[in-house]
Protein backbone atom coordinates (compact mmCIF):
# COMPACT_ATOMS: atom_id res chain seq x y z
CA UNK A 1 0.00 0.00 0.00
CA UNK A 2 1.22 3.47 -0.82
CA UNK A 3 1.68 5.62 2.24
CA UNK A 4 2.15 9.35 2.54
CA UNK A 5 5.72 10.57 3.19
CA UNK A 6 6.43 11.58 6.79
CA UNK A 7 5.17 14.94 7.95
CA UNK A 8 5.89 16.87 11.11
CA UNK A 9 2.42 18.43 11.26
CA UNK A 10 -0.69 17.31 13.08
CA UNK A 11 -4.14 18.56 12.14
CA UNK A 12 -4.22 20.61 15.34
CA UNK A 13 -0.88 22.30 14.46
CA UNK A 14 -2.08 23.10 10.95
CA UNK A 15 -5.41 24.51 12.14
CA UNK A 16 -3.71 26.70 14.75
CA UNK A 17 -1.35 28.05 12.08
CA UNK A 18 -4.23 28.71 9.69
CA UNK A 19 -6.17 30.60 12.35
CA UNK A 20 -3.04 32.62 13.16
CA UNK A 21 -2.47 33.47 9.47
CA UNK A 22 -6.12 34.23 8.67
CA UNK A 23 -7.59 35.68 11.89
CA UNK A 24 -10.13 37.94 10.19
CA UNK A 25 -10.58 36.49 6.70
CA UNK A 26 -13.76 34.45 6.11
CA UNK A 27 -12.91 30.76 6.65
CA UNK A 28 -15.18 27.88 5.56
CA UNK A 29 -14.39 24.72 7.57
CA UNK A 30 -15.26 21.16 6.57
CA UNK A 31 -17.17 18.78 8.80
CA UNK A 32 -15.94 16.40 11.44
CA UNK A 33 -12.47 16.58 12.88
CA UNK A 34 -11.64 19.85 11.14
CA UNK A 35 -14.58 21.72 12.66
CA UNK A 36 -14.07 20.16 16.08
CA UNK A 37 -10.31 20.62 16.29
CA UNK A 38 -10.57 24.21 14.99
CA UNK A 39 -12.96 24.88 17.88
CA UNK A 40 -10.34 23.45 20.24
CA UNK A 41 -7.57 25.74 18.99
CA UNK A 42 -9.55 28.87 18.15
CA UNK A 43 -12.95 28.60 19.84
CA UNK A 44 -16.01 29.94 18.10
CA UNK A 45 -14.80 32.71 15.78
CA UNK A 46 -17.09 35.14 13.94
CA UNK A 47 -15.15 34.72 10.68
CA UNK A 48 -15.58 30.93 10.69
CA UNK A 49 -18.37 29.09 8.89
CA UNK A 50 -18.69 25.58 10.28
CA UNK A 51 -20.04 23.19 7.66
CA UNK A 52 -21.48 20.49 9.91
CA UNK A 53 -22.26 17.99 7.16
CA UNK A 54 -22.38 18.38 3.33
CA UNK A 55 -19.13 16.47 2.80
CA UNK A 56 -17.29 17.54 -0.34
CA UNK A 57 -19.07 20.88 -0.60
CA UNK A 58 -16.48 23.18 1.03
CA UNK A 59 -14.62 24.07 -2.22
CA UNK A 60 -17.93 25.00 -3.91
CA UNK A 61 -19.21 26.97 -0.90
CA UNK A 62 -15.87 28.80 -0.68
CA UNK A 63 -16.09 29.67 -4.38
CA UNK A 64 -19.58 31.08 -3.88
CA UNK A 65 -18.47 33.17 -0.91
CA UNK A 66 -15.35 34.40 -2.77
CA UNK A 67 -17.46 35.51 -5.75
CA UNK A 68 -20.26 37.12 -3.72
CA UNK A 69 -20.43 40.91 -3.29
CA UNK A 70 -19.73 40.78 0.46
CA UNK A 71 -17.17 37.98 0.16
CA UNK A 72 -15.29 39.73 -2.64
CA UNK A 73 -14.81 42.70 -0.29
CA UNK A 74 -12.44 40.47 1.70
CA UNK A 75 -8.91 40.19 0.35
CA UNK A 76 -8.93 36.44 0.93
CA UNK A 77 -11.62 33.82 1.47
CA UNK A 78 -10.30 30.54 2.87
CA UNK A 79 -11.70 27.01 2.66
CA UNK A 80 -10.36 24.18 4.81
CA UNK A 81 -11.06 20.75 3.36
CA UNK A 82 -9.76 17.22 3.90
CA UNK A 83 -8.41 14.90 1.23
CA UNK A 84 -11.56 12.76 1.39
CA UNK A 85 -13.78 15.82 1.01
CA UNK A 86 -11.72 17.23 -1.85
CA UNK A 87 -11.92 13.93 -3.72
CA UNK A 88 -15.67 13.78 -3.15
CA UNK A 89 -16.18 17.25 -4.63
CA UNK A 90 -13.22 17.11 -7.00
CA UNK A 91 -15.05 18.57 -9.98
CA UNK A 92 -15.28 21.86 -8.06
CA UNK A 93 -11.58 22.51 -8.70
CA UNK A 94 -12.40 22.55 -12.43
CA UNK A 95 -15.07 25.19 -11.88
CA UNK A 96 -12.85 27.21 -9.53
CA UNK A 97 -10.03 27.00 -12.09
CA UNK A 98 -12.34 28.18 -14.87
CA UNK A 99 -13.66 31.02 -12.68
CA UNK A 100 -10.22 32.08 -11.35
CA UNK A 101 -11.22 33.92 -8.16
CA UNK A 102 -7.98 35.58 -7.11
CA UNK A 103 -9.08 35.82 -3.46
CA UNK A 104 -9.75 32.09 -2.96
CA UNK A 105 -7.42 29.96 -0.83
CA UNK A 106 -8.27 26.28 -0.46
CA UNK A 107 -6.23 24.50 2.20
CA UNK A 108 -6.36 20.71 2.02
CA UNK A 109 -5.35 18.86 5.17
CA UNK A 110 -4.25 15.55 3.72
CA UNK A 111 -3.85 12.54 6.02
CA UNK A 112 -4.81 9.95 3.41
CA UNK A 113 -7.72 8.87 5.57
CA UNK A 114 -11.35 9.45 6.47
CA UNK A 115 -10.68 10.64 10.00
CA UNK A 116 -14.26 11.05 11.21
CA UNK A 117 -15.30 7.49 10.40
CA UNK A 118 -12.38 5.56 11.84
CA UNK A 119 -9.38 6.34 9.65
CA UNK A 120 -10.22 4.27 6.58
CA UNK A 121 -7.89 4.99 3.65
CA UNK A 122 -8.61 7.44 0.82
CA UNK A 123 -7.11 7.42 -2.67
CA UNK A 124 -4.98 10.46 -1.91
CA UNK A 125 -1.61 8.65 -1.34
CA UNK A 126 -1.76 7.59 -4.99
CA UNK A 127 -2.53 11.07 -6.28
CA UNK A 128 -0.92 14.43 -6.82
CA UNK A 129 -3.64 16.69 -5.42
CA UNK A 130 -1.61 19.87 -5.94
CA UNK A 131 -0.75 18.78 -9.48
CA UNK A 132 -4.44 18.28 -10.29
CA UNK A 133 -5.18 21.76 -8.97
CA UNK A 134 -2.31 23.26 -11.00
CA UNK A 135 -3.73 21.66 -14.12
CA UNK A 136 -6.97 23.51 -13.35
CA UNK A 137 -5.22 26.86 -13.04
CA UNK A 138 -4.50 27.05 -9.30
CA UNK A 139 -1.31 28.33 -7.71
CA UNK A 140 -0.19 25.62 -5.31
CA UNK A 141 2.19 24.62 -2.56
CA UNK A 142 2.89 21.11 -1.25
CA UNK A 143 3.62 21.40 2.46
CA UNK A 144 4.83 19.06 5.20
CA UNK A 145 6.45 21.36 7.77
CA UNK A 146 5.26 24.15 10.04
CA UNK A 147 7.73 26.57 8.47
CA UNK A 148 6.59 25.54 5.00
CA UNK A 149 2.96 26.14 5.92
CA UNK A 150 3.71 29.62 7.29
CA UNK A 151 5.62 30.62 4.15
CA UNK A 152 2.96 29.15 1.85
CA UNK A 153 0.13 31.02 3.59
CA UNK A 154 2.10 34.27 3.39
CA UNK A 155 2.60 33.66 -0.33
CA UNK A 156 -1.11 32.95 -0.75
CA UNK A 157 -1.90 36.25 0.97
CA UNK A 158 0.29 38.41 -1.24
CA UNK A 159 0.11 36.79 -4.68
CA UNK A 160 -3.22 36.37 -6.49
CA UNK A 161 -4.90 32.95 -6.52
CA UNK A 162 -6.85 30.82 -6.71
CA UNK A 163 -4.61 28.89 -4.34
CA UNK A 164 -4.56 25.28 -3.25
CA UNK A 165 -2.26 24.49 -0.34
CA UNK A 166 -1.91 20.78 0.17
CA UNK A 167 -0.77 20.18 3.74
CA UNK A 168 0.37 16.67 4.66
CA UNK A 169 -0.71 15.96 8.23
CA UNK A 170 -0.18 12.97 10.47
CA UNK A 171 -2.91 10.49 11.37
CA UNK A 172 -3.43 11.75 14.92
CA UNK A 173 -6.88 13.02 15.89
CA UNK A 174 -7.35 15.17 18.97
CA UNK A 175 -10.21 14.22 21.23
CA UNK A 176 -12.75 17.02 20.87
CA UNK A 177 -16.34 17.38 21.98
CA UNK A 178 -19.23 17.30 19.54
CA UNK A 179 -20.37 20.66 18.19
CA UNK A 180 -24.15 20.61 17.90
CA UNK A 181 -25.46 24.14 17.36
CA UNK A 182 -28.50 25.16 15.36
CA UNK A 183 -26.99 25.61 11.86
CA UNK A 184 -29.29 28.59 11.24
CA UNK A 185 -27.34 30.48 13.88
CA UNK A 186 -24.06 29.65 12.11
CA UNK A 187 -25.40 30.92 8.79
CA UNK A 188 -26.74 34.16 10.26
CA UNK A 189 -23.48 34.89 12.11
CA UNK A 190 -21.34 34.23 9.04
CA UNK A 191 -23.61 36.27 6.77
CA UNK A 192 -23.31 39.22 9.18
CA UNK A 193 -19.56 38.81 9.38
CA UNK A 194 -19.23 38.94 5.60
CA UNK A 195 -21.02 42.30 5.61
CA UNK A 196 -18.47 43.88 7.95
CA UNK A 197 -15.99 45.31 5.42
CA UNK A 198 -18.85 46.49 3.20
CA UNK A 199 -20.40 48.43 6.08
CA UNK A 200 -17.01 49.75 7.15
CA UNK A 201 -16.32 50.93 3.59
CA UNK A 202 -19.71 52.66 3.41
CA UNK A 203 -19.00 54.42 6.70
CA UNK A 204 -15.56 55.49 5.49
CA UNK A 205 -17.07 56.91 2.32
CA UNK A 206 -19.76 58.83 4.17
CA UNK A 207 -17.17 60.16 6.62
CA UNK A 208 -14.98 61.46 3.82
CA UNK A 209 -17.76 63.37 2.04
CA UNK B 1 -40.13 11.02 -34.28
CA UNK B 2 -42.63 13.79 -33.50
CA UNK B 3 -45.18 13.02 -30.79
CA UNK B 4 -48.51 11.70 -32.04
CA UNK B 5 -50.15 14.85 -30.65
CA UNK B 6 -48.71 16.68 -33.67
CA UNK B 7 -51.28 14.82 -35.77
CA UNK B 8 -53.99 16.32 -33.56
CA UNK B 9 -52.97 19.82 -34.59
CA UNK B 10 -50.69 20.61 -31.65
CA UNK B 11 -47.26 21.87 -32.65
CA UNK B 12 -45.18 20.76 -29.69
CA UNK B 13 -42.21 22.83 -30.81
CA UNK B 14 -44.31 25.95 -30.65
CA UNK B 15 -45.61 25.01 -27.19
CA UNK B 16 -42.07 24.41 -25.92
CA UNK B 17 -40.84 27.69 -27.42
CA UNK B 18 -43.67 29.70 -25.90
CA UNK B 19 -43.13 28.23 -22.43
CA UNK B 20 -39.36 28.70 -22.68
CA UNK B 21 -39.94 32.36 -23.57
CA UNK B 22 -41.95 32.76 -20.38
CA UNK B 23 -39.12 31.19 -18.36
CA UNK B 24 -36.72 33.69 -19.93
CA UNK B 25 -39.13 36.53 -19.18
CA UNK B 26 -39.30 35.46 -15.53
CA UNK B 27 -35.50 35.30 -15.19
CA UNK B 28 -35.17 38.74 -16.77
CA UNK B 29 -37.69 40.06 -14.25
CA UNK B 30 -36.03 38.38 -11.25
CA UNK B 31 -32.61 39.62 -12.39
CA UNK B 32 -30.44 37.27 -10.34
CA UNK B 33 -26.81 38.27 -9.75
CA UNK B 34 -25.51 34.87 -10.87
CA UNK B 35 -27.03 32.11 -12.98
CA UNK B 36 -25.48 28.66 -12.51
CA UNK B 37 -26.59 26.11 -15.06
CA UNK B 38 -26.39 22.64 -16.48
CA UNK B 39 -28.20 22.77 -19.82
CA UNK B 40 -31.16 20.77 -21.03
CA UNK B 41 -32.57 20.48 -24.53
CA UNK B 42 -35.96 21.92 -23.61
CA UNK B 43 -34.33 24.96 -21.98
CA UNK B 44 -31.79 25.59 -24.75
CA UNK B 45 -33.22 28.99 -25.66
CA UNK B 46 -33.32 29.92 -21.96
CA UNK B 47 -29.62 29.13 -21.51
CA UNK B 48 -28.82 31.01 -24.75
CA UNK B 49 -30.61 34.07 -23.39
CA UNK B 50 -28.82 33.74 -20.02
CA UNK B 51 -25.49 33.78 -21.85
CA UNK B 52 -26.47 36.80 -23.97
CA UNK B 53 -27.53 38.75 -20.88
CA UNK B 54 -24.27 37.81 -19.17
CA UNK B 55 -22.30 39.25 -22.10
CA UNK B 56 -24.36 42.43 -21.73
CA UNK B 57 -23.30 42.58 -18.07
CA UNK B 58 -26.74 41.88 -16.58
CA UNK B 59 -25.48 39.01 -14.43
CA UNK B 60 -22.71 36.45 -14.18
CA UNK B 61 -23.46 33.20 -16.00
CA UNK B 62 -21.47 30.07 -15.30
CA UNK B 63 -21.69 26.41 -16.24
CA UNK B 64 -21.32 24.03 -13.32
CA UNK B 65 -20.04 20.47 -13.46
CA UNK B 66 -22.56 18.80 -11.16
CA UNK B 67 -25.79 19.83 -9.47
CA UNK B 68 -24.45 19.55 -5.91
CA UNK B 69 -21.57 21.81 -6.85
CA UNK B 70 -24.19 24.34 -7.95
CA UNK B 71 -25.93 24.02 -4.59
CA UNK B 72 -22.62 24.70 -2.82
CA UNK B 73 -21.72 27.70 -4.98
CA UNK B 74 -25.23 29.14 -4.74
CA UNK B 75 -25.17 28.71 -0.96
CA UNK B 76 -21.86 30.55 -0.66
CA UNK B 77 -23.12 33.30 -2.94
CA UNK B 78 -26.27 33.68 -0.84
CA UNK B 79 -24.25 33.94 2.38
CA UNK B 80 -22.27 36.73 0.74
CA UNK B 81 -25.28 38.79 -0.29
CA UNK B 82 -25.73 37.61 -3.89
CA UNK B 83 -29.00 36.40 -5.46
CA UNK B 84 -28.11 33.30 -7.45
CA UNK B 85 -30.39 31.17 -9.62
CA UNK B 86 -29.79 27.54 -10.54
CA UNK B 87 -31.02 26.03 -13.81
CA UNK B 88 -30.72 22.24 -13.92
CA UNK B 89 -32.40 19.05 -15.17
CA UNK B 90 -34.59 16.71 -13.16
CA UNK B 91 -32.09 13.94 -14.00
CA UNK B 92 -29.64 15.74 -11.72
CA UNK B 93 -31.91 16.03 -8.69
CA UNK B 94 -30.54 12.75 -7.38
CA UNK B 95 -27.04 14.25 -7.54
CA UNK B 96 -27.89 17.14 -5.27
CA UNK B 97 -30.37 15.79 -2.69
CA UNK B 98 -27.66 15.31 -0.06
CA UNK B 99 -26.20 18.76 -0.68
CA UNK B 100 -29.65 20.34 -0.47
CA UNK B 101 -30.69 18.58 2.71
CA UNK B 102 -27.37 19.00 4.52
CA UNK B 103 -26.57 22.62 3.70
CA UNK B 104 -29.06 25.21 2.39
CA UNK B 105 -32.07 23.50 3.95
CA UNK B 106 -30.78 23.21 7.56
CA UNK B 107 -28.86 26.52 7.29
CA UNK B 108 -32.02 28.25 5.94
CA UNK B 109 -30.64 29.59 2.68
CA UNK B 110 -33.09 30.57 -0.09
CA UNK B 111 -31.77 28.74 -3.16
CA UNK B 112 -34.05 28.72 -6.20
CA UNK B 113 -33.73 25.91 -8.73
CA UNK B 114 -35.47 25.94 -12.09
CA UNK B 115 -35.60 22.25 -12.95
CA UNK B 116 -36.56 21.11 -16.43
CA UNK B 117 -38.80 18.09 -16.02
CA UNK B 118 -39.17 15.28 -18.51
CA UNK B 119 -41.13 12.09 -18.60
CA UNK B 120 -44.84 11.44 -18.74
CA UNK B 121 -47.17 12.41 -21.55
CA UNK B 122 -45.52 13.67 -24.76
CA UNK B 123 -42.11 12.39 -23.68
CA UNK B 124 -40.19 10.97 -26.67
CA UNK B 125 -37.18 9.49 -24.84
CA UNK B 126 -37.95 6.15 -23.20
CA UNK B 127 -34.99 6.45 -20.80
CA UNK B 128 -36.29 9.56 -19.11
CA UNK B 129 -39.56 8.44 -17.53
CA UNK B 130 -38.19 6.51 -14.58
CA UNK B 131 -36.68 9.40 -12.64
CA UNK B 132 -38.51 12.30 -14.26
CA UNK B 133 -41.97 11.13 -13.27
CA UNK B 134 -40.91 10.68 -9.65
CA UNK B 135 -38.96 13.89 -9.14
CA UNK B 136 -41.83 15.73 -7.50
CA UNK B 137 -42.33 12.88 -5.01
CA UNK B 138 -38.60 12.72 -4.31
CA UNK B 139 -38.39 16.45 -3.60
CA UNK B 140 -41.53 16.24 -1.50
CA UNK B 141 -40.05 13.42 0.57
CA UNK B 142 -36.96 15.59 1.08
CA UNK B 143 -39.22 18.40 2.25
CA UNK B 144 -38.08 20.72 -0.55
CA UNK B 145 -40.95 23.04 -1.50
CA UNK B 146 -41.76 22.41 -5.13
CA UNK B 147 -43.95 24.20 -7.65
CA UNK B 148 -44.94 22.37 -10.82
CA UNK B 149 -45.52 24.10 -14.15
CA UNK B 150 -46.95 22.09 -17.02
CA UNK B 151 -49.94 22.37 -19.30
CA UNK B 152 -52.27 22.54 -16.32
CA UNK B 153 -50.87 26.01 -15.63
CA UNK B 154 -51.80 28.48 -18.40
CA UNK B 155 -48.65 29.67 -20.13
CA UNK B 156 -49.61 33.24 -19.25
CA UNK B 157 -49.06 32.30 -15.60
CA UNK B 158 -45.64 30.67 -16.00
CA UNK B 159 -43.59 33.82 -15.53
CA UNK B 160 -45.59 35.03 -12.54
CA UNK B 161 -45.37 31.57 -10.95
CA UNK B 162 -41.58 31.51 -11.31
CA UNK B 163 -41.29 35.01 -9.86
CA UNK B 164 -43.63 33.91 -7.08
CA UNK B 165 -41.42 30.90 -6.34
CA UNK B 166 -38.41 33.21 -6.11
CA UNK B 167 -40.26 35.37 -3.58
CA UNK B 168 -41.41 32.25 -1.73
CA UNK B 169 -37.80 31.12 -1.25
CA UNK B 170 -36.83 34.53 0.13
CA UNK B 171 -39.87 34.66 2.39
CA UNK B 172 -39.43 31.14 3.78
CA UNK B 173 -35.58 31.20 3.85
CA UNK B 174 -35.55 27.77 2.24
CA UNK B 175 -34.53 26.15 -1.04
CA UNK B 176 -37.36 26.03 -3.60
CA UNK B 177 -37.62 23.99 -6.80
CA UNK B 178 -39.75 24.91 -9.80
CA UNK B 179 -40.36 21.92 -12.04
CA UNK B 180 -40.75 23.04 -15.64
CA UNK B 181 -42.34 20.43 -17.89
CA UNK B 182 -42.22 22.07 -21.29
CA UNK B 183 -43.41 18.98 -23.16
CA UNK B 184 -46.60 18.29 -21.24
Amino acid sequence: MTTLPPTELTRLDALAAIHHAFPSEPVVIALGTMVREMLLVAGRQPNHLHVLDAMGLVPAITLGVAMSPNGAAHARVVGIEGDGGLLMGLSSIATIGATRPENLVLIVLDNGAYAATGGQRTASPHLDLAGMARACGFQTHDIRTAAGLAVAMLDAKVRPGPWLLRVAIGPKNQAAPYFLPDPVELAIDFRRYLQVPVERRANDESAST
Amino acid sequence: MPPLTTALGIDSREVVARRADEVTRAIDHIRPTHVLWIPSSTLKSVIDSIEVRAREGTWISMPITREEEGIGIASGLTLGGAKPLLVIQDNGIGNCLTALTTFPQPYHLPIVMLVSQRGGLNEYNSMIHTLGERVEDILDAADIRTFLLDERVPVERWATSIVGAWEHAEMTHRPVAVLLNLLY
